[in-house]
């Protein structure tokens, strides 16, 4: 029952330390690595500069709004609106943009005020106890609504040159690549080192243990909506900037998207479990496979579909594995 | 209202409680409970269930605030608003449902939301070792404290959240009912442990039903009647007999009102039957006007049994026969069909669907019979409701109230009024009288006592030996799966019963 | 009556309110030929709406309903002009693919024993996915007369939609408030172990439950085909928050249990009538949006409230 006679040397304790705790994150990326090496030698312009480049760069505002997303999940809510908050934090942050406002205020205000609206819903979440998953689909009609009401879904165009944070680079990388990297490792440290971080997984894991021990919950859950908040807006930068323009309307499915990033990166839909590592690669993957189908001519219209089968795989799994742990005593 | 003995002059009390009570809505848990724990001693809590224990556990983790009274910690009056501030008071609490985290390493579980920090980060590699270390001083040596909690025992588990207690440095240690869950071994144990604890001059509240266990660890024995403290005793100049007289607040043996009925051929003939590790090898007979008492520990297989028997868990083999016939138990659905009812332990959960009124209780398990063509027949429904309702006493407005709002007797005969709507030729009641308050209590067992004078086979699963003692034809003692002992009524002494459920396996 | 039924008298109230209120906004608003044309409008969302209804009671969700639709709507076009099958043939096969749908759903979510909302989210990809894939984005157009009839035409001087909505609308409310079926969907989303205790066939009526919520989504897409004559893959996009917020206003618990079938009816009312009376007053399309999820959230919010003061 006690593993002492199977405890390898002390050596590779890290080491196999390191393979359980990130087993379902490695495996994303060895899937990634695979598919890069498998279609890279049937077709050797898929692993192009330029293609990597759409492929890490141009998604890199999903692994970033993913991050967020993995919080919620992992204190076991659910955000539907997050793809109707981003469109609305661009709006904002473009018609800053061309109205003259410093670039500085352009890329600050969709931060604070992705926070600012996911605050409201937290609030209704933590403290109406209303569940996120109806709190949110009224927020992201709210929101879409809104939007579109007050802008009439016209573009947004003349964005100054210096706005476009996406098209920048950084020591030859692209900014987004940059951040995205940059983002999902603060956050993952943070979520491993910190006593706040951790304290999301013992909401997640088991609520009512998490107030035993001392958590105030609900203002543990305002506070992770305003954080995901703020990494929509940090995603809304990416994405905003990529283009000359900004249409003013919300990108269509985005929140699945997010959403979905986070469970094949791992992240369990039953709370207490997964790492922003995890949903960052997998929104990689995603990118991937949409861009491999198109290299080894297969339509890019078969990619929904393969992504509903790698959702539903990954969450079998993941009861699988559940069920296992919990007989394994 | 009882005084509370005047402490002895060794050192003051680390923990007081001072005429705390709790209400909830307009329930009354609690109304006046008073209690003295000093350091190094084992104070056992005691009472029947619904006598206020676990809401006044609840109160002293700070998870419940209190409606009146005062909690002194070291002669200091202390508010315990959250669990936080009783960790900080140094009262820590192993919750008798262990409050963990399966999905997270033993060595976080032991630190979970008071984590050690090195420059505000959570500090892994200390933690890592301090939780050995913590769980090496009890006895789990050669606990990997990387492996997930969900994937431990229920012993060892226990063990992390009392780990978790002691790296507090804990002065007051309350256990809630922690052998409740437990083998024999495996409660030796963890026995020996609050013993070491105690000689280190930890205060230990210790909640338990156990009575042999109580003597054999505990210094002083407190007991709460309906939320109301009667007394304390020391271990030395009281008996068994006493303390459940103190309990009960009555003598024993009025409160069963045990009728004599002829029984009758074999109804329920069970042979072999076995499903997973928690029944092995079942074989018994169960007669018409029978009750047949199962004793046994939690865990112990008992409600497993029952659930075989009603099709919960399909029986992996064996065979059933009912009334001469063999039958197949593949789902509850069956189970009614071939004439078996169950009134399970978890009423709120299992029982009863609480937001639906009475009415629909009661008919839900015979839909069928009212409901030619699919459409329910409003007119025999209420009908047949209001005879169960009439039949059984129910205490409520009606028919339509709501099922959730009566109180916890009542709401045990509506599940037992739906179950007699199907005719049953055998009634298993797993837990008959969990949480029902003492009036309610002989209510129900007058009504088990009628049901089998009119011919019903009961099987009756009890953890409170007095009551299985006092209603059974026959005492059935269930351990670790298996049937260790039927005893008829005469044999059936609590020493005889004890044995059966403690005695070791001889064989292995 | 009013203790039980407050939410929907409230709502039944909300929907004569807004009703006034649009009527004054706009003439055209109160003419018949303009109240047929909302219930044409409205059909395929209440179809699904009535379905979910019971998913949602059973203590369920289904997100999948949307693609479900467009994957029906695509294979409508698709056996019939690339495989050649009578389009009457056709309209057999439909409504067993949204079974099939609706089945698969049942097992990921009773056997395989997945949280609802997450199997069927991966079935949202899963289907529309199929739908896009095998349309590769070419729409079907060229119906045949007879068939737009079902979508265009009327019958009695009432448009086709009215009269399925109509069955459909007393059919789900006998169902749900009168059968012995009914009972169990509710008492399974009260407590399902309390159901399985009781001896009810709670595995059989969950798959039944999902199984209908399918083949609502294909007869869904059977009336949005004819309607428009052209198939699309991006039919039903969304469809699934248009409906679970109907629902959902109309009182029923998204924890399961409580709901009734005059609420969705109710709720789908409500939202068409401000959706169609704000766009006749000259609101853009969607400051609707803002008012229905506005509406929706104070609904919920109400609602939590009211359970708290009941509980106490």
């Amino acid at each position: 029952m006690i593993g002492s006679t199977t405890l390898p040397p002390s050596g590779t304790g890290a080491v196999r330390r390191f393979l359980r705790e990130y087993g379902h994150e490695i495996l994303v990326a060895l899937a990634i690595l695979a598919l890069l090496v498998g279609v890279g030698l049937y077709n050797p312009r898929f692993v192009s500069a330029r293609n990597l480049t759409t492929i890490f760069s141009g998604n890199a505002y999903i692994a970033v709004a993913a991050i967020g997303m993995t919080m919620v999940i992992v204190i076991r809510e659910i955000d539907l609106s997050v793809g109707a908050l981003i469109g609305v934090l661009a709006t904002i942050s473009g018609t800053l943009a061309v109205s003259g406002a410093p670039i500085w205020v352009a890329w600050t205000v969709p931060i604070i005020a992705g926070a600012a609206i996911n605050a409201i819903s937290g609030i209704l979440v933590a403290y109406a106890r209303i569940p996120s998953i109806v709190v949110t689909l009224g927020m992201m009609a709210i929101l879409q609504g809104g939007l579109i009401t007050a802008t009439g879904g016209t573009w947004i165009s003349n964005l100054p040159p210096e706005y476009l944070l996406a098209k920048m680079t950084v020591l030859g990388l692209p900014m987004p690549l940059v951040w995205a990297i940059a983002l999902t490792i603060a956050a993952g440290l943070w979520m491993r080192l910190s006593p706040f971080g951790r304290s999301l997984y013992l909401i997640g894991g088991n609520a009512e243990a998490a107030r035993a021990v001392g958590i105030e919950v609900p203002r543990r859950i305002v506070a992770v909506f305003m954080i995901h908040g703020a990494f929509a807006g940090l995603a809304t930068l990416l994405f905003a900037t990529q283009l000359q323009v900004i249409q003013s309307t919300t990108p269509p499915n985005l929140e699945l998207i997010v959403i979905t990033s986070a469970v094949i990166g791992g992240v369990s839909i039953l709370g207490g479990t997964g790492t922003v590592f995890g949903s960052s690669l997998a929104a990689v993957l995603f990118a991937t496979i949409g861009s491999a189908l198109i290299f080894v001519n297969v339509s890019a219209y078969w990619l929904r579909a393969f992504i509903g089968t790698l959702i539903l795989l990954t969450v079998m799994a993941d009861m699988l594995r559940r069920k296992r742990t919990m007989k394994g005593a | 209202m009882t005084i509370a003995q005047t402490p002895p002059p060794a050192g003051g009390p680390a923990l007081s409680v001072r005429d705390i009570s709790k209400s909830f809505g307009p329930v009354k848990a609690l109304k006046t409970a008073n209690l003295d724990l000093r350091a190094g001693e084992v104070h056992a809590l005691m009472g029947e269930n619904g006598a206020g224990k676990s809401t006044l556990v609840k109160i002293l983790a700070g998870m419940h605030a209190p409606s009146g009274g005062a909690i002194l910690v070291d002669g200091v009056q202390t508010a315990l608003p959250s669990p936080r501030r009783a960790a900080e008071a140094g009262i820590a609490v192993v919750h008798q449902e262990l409050l963990l985290f399966g999905e997270l390493t033993v060595a976080e579980n032991v630190f979970a939301g008071h984590y050690p920090r090195k420059g505000g980060m959570v500090d892994w590699a200390f933690m890592r070792r301090r939780a050995q270390e913590l769980l090496a001083d009890l006895d789990c040596h050669d606990l990997d404290v990387d492996r997930k909690l969900g994937s431990l025992s229920v012993a060892m588990r226990q063990r992390v959240e009392i780990a978790r207690a002691l790296n507090h440095n804990a002065r007051v240690l309350i256990l809630d009912e922690p052998t409740a869950a437990l083998g024999e071994r495996d409660a030796d144990r963890l026995l020996e442990i609050v013993l070491r604890l105690r000689a280190r001059g930890v205060a230990i509240l210790y909640v338990s039903h156990r009575m042999n266990e109580i003597f054999r660890i505990s210094d002083r024995m407190s007991v709460l009647r309906d939320g109301t403290y009667i007394a304390t005793r020391n271990a030395r100049e009281t008996t068994e007999a006493e303390l459940i007289s103190l309990m009960v607040g009555r003598p024993v043996d009025q409160m069963f009102p045990k009728t004599e009925v002829p029984i009758g051929g074999p109804v329920l003939e069970v042979r072999g039957l076995s499903c997973g590790p928690m029944v092995k090898d079942a074989s018994f007979t169960l007669h018409k006007g029978e009750i047949l008492g199962i004793a046994g520990l939690v865990g112990s297989g008992r409600t497993e049994l029952a659930h075989v028997l009603f099709g919960v868990t399909p029986a992996a083999s064996g065979t059933i026969h009912l009334n001469g016939r063999e039958i197949r138990i593949a789902s509850p659905r069956a189970a009614r069909d071939a004439g078996i009812a169950y009134v399970p332990e978890d009423r709120g959960a299992q029982g009863l669907v609480k937001p639906l009124p009475i009415r629909e209780n009661i008919s839900m398990a015979v839909l069928d019979r009212i409901s030619p063509g699919g459409m329910i027949n409003r007119a025999k429904e209420a009908a047949l409701a209001k005879r169960g309702f009439d039949m059984l006493g129910v205490r409520a407005s009606g028919p339509e109230q709501i099922a959730g709002q009566l109180s916890g007797g009542n709401q045990q005969k509506v599940v037992i009024a739906k179950w007699l709507q199907t005719n049953p030729s055998v009634l298993i009641l797993d837990e008959p009288t969990r949480g029902i308050d003492v009036g309610a209590k002989a209510e129900i067992h007058r009504l088990i006592c009628e049901l089998a004078g009119q011919g019903l086979a009961i099987l009756m699963i009890s953890s409170e030996l007095p009551e299985v003692l006092a209603m059974s034809d026959r005492v059935m003692v269930i351990a670790e799966g298996r049937i260790r002992a039927t005893l008829s009524r005469d044999e059936a002494t609590p020493e005889a019963v004890g044995h059966a459920m403690t005695a070791r396996r001889s064989a292995s | 009556m009013l203790k039980r039924h407050g939410h929907e008298t409230v709502l039944a109230g909300l929907v004569v309110i807004a009703l006034l209120v649009m009527s004054f906004q706009s003439a055209q608003f109160l003419t018949t030929g303009n109240m047929l044309n909302q219930g044409r409008l409205m059909a395929e969302v209440a179809l699904v709406a009535l379905a979910m209804t019971f998913v949602i009671v059973s203590g369920g969700i289904d997100l999948s309903v949307g693609s479900t639709m467009g994957l029906c709507a695509i294979l409508t076009g698709v056996l019939w002009q690339n495989m050649g099958l009578p389009l009457g043939v056709v309209l057999a096969i439909i409504p067993i693919i949204g079974l099939i749908c609706g089945l698969f759903n049942g097992f990921l979510i009773i056997r395989v024993g997945m949280p609802p909302l997450i199997a069927t989210l991966g079935t949202l990809a899963l289907y529309r996915g199929l739908a896009e894939g095998i349309s590769q984005a070419r729409s079907v157009r060229g119906y045949p007369e007879w068939f737009a009839g079902i979508g265009q035409g009327s019958i009695l001087g009432l448009p086709t939609q009215i009269w399925i909505l109509g069955v459909a609308l007393v059919l789900a409310g006998v169902i749900l408030g009168l059968t012995r079926w009914g009972r169990t969907v509710q008492a399974i989303g009260y407590s399902e172990p309390a159901a399985h205790f009781a001896g009810l066939p709670v595995n059989a009526t969950k798959y039944a439950v999902y199984a209908v919520s399918g083949l609502a989504a294909s007869l869904a897409a059977i009336l949005f085909v004819s309607r428009v004559s052209t198939t699309r893959s991006d039919m039903g996009t969304g469809l699934e928050l248009d409906v679970i917020t109907a629902v959902v206003l109309g009182g029923t618990s998204i924890f399961g249990g409580r709901g009734t079938i005059i609420g969705t009816a109710l709720g789908l009312v409500l939202v068409q009538v401000l959706k169609n009376g704000l766009s006749l007053a000259g609101v853009r399309g969607d400051g609707t949006l803002v008012l229905i999820g506005v509406v929706l959230v104070l609904t919920l919010v109400a609602g939590a409230f009211m359970e708290n003061r009941v509980r106490r």
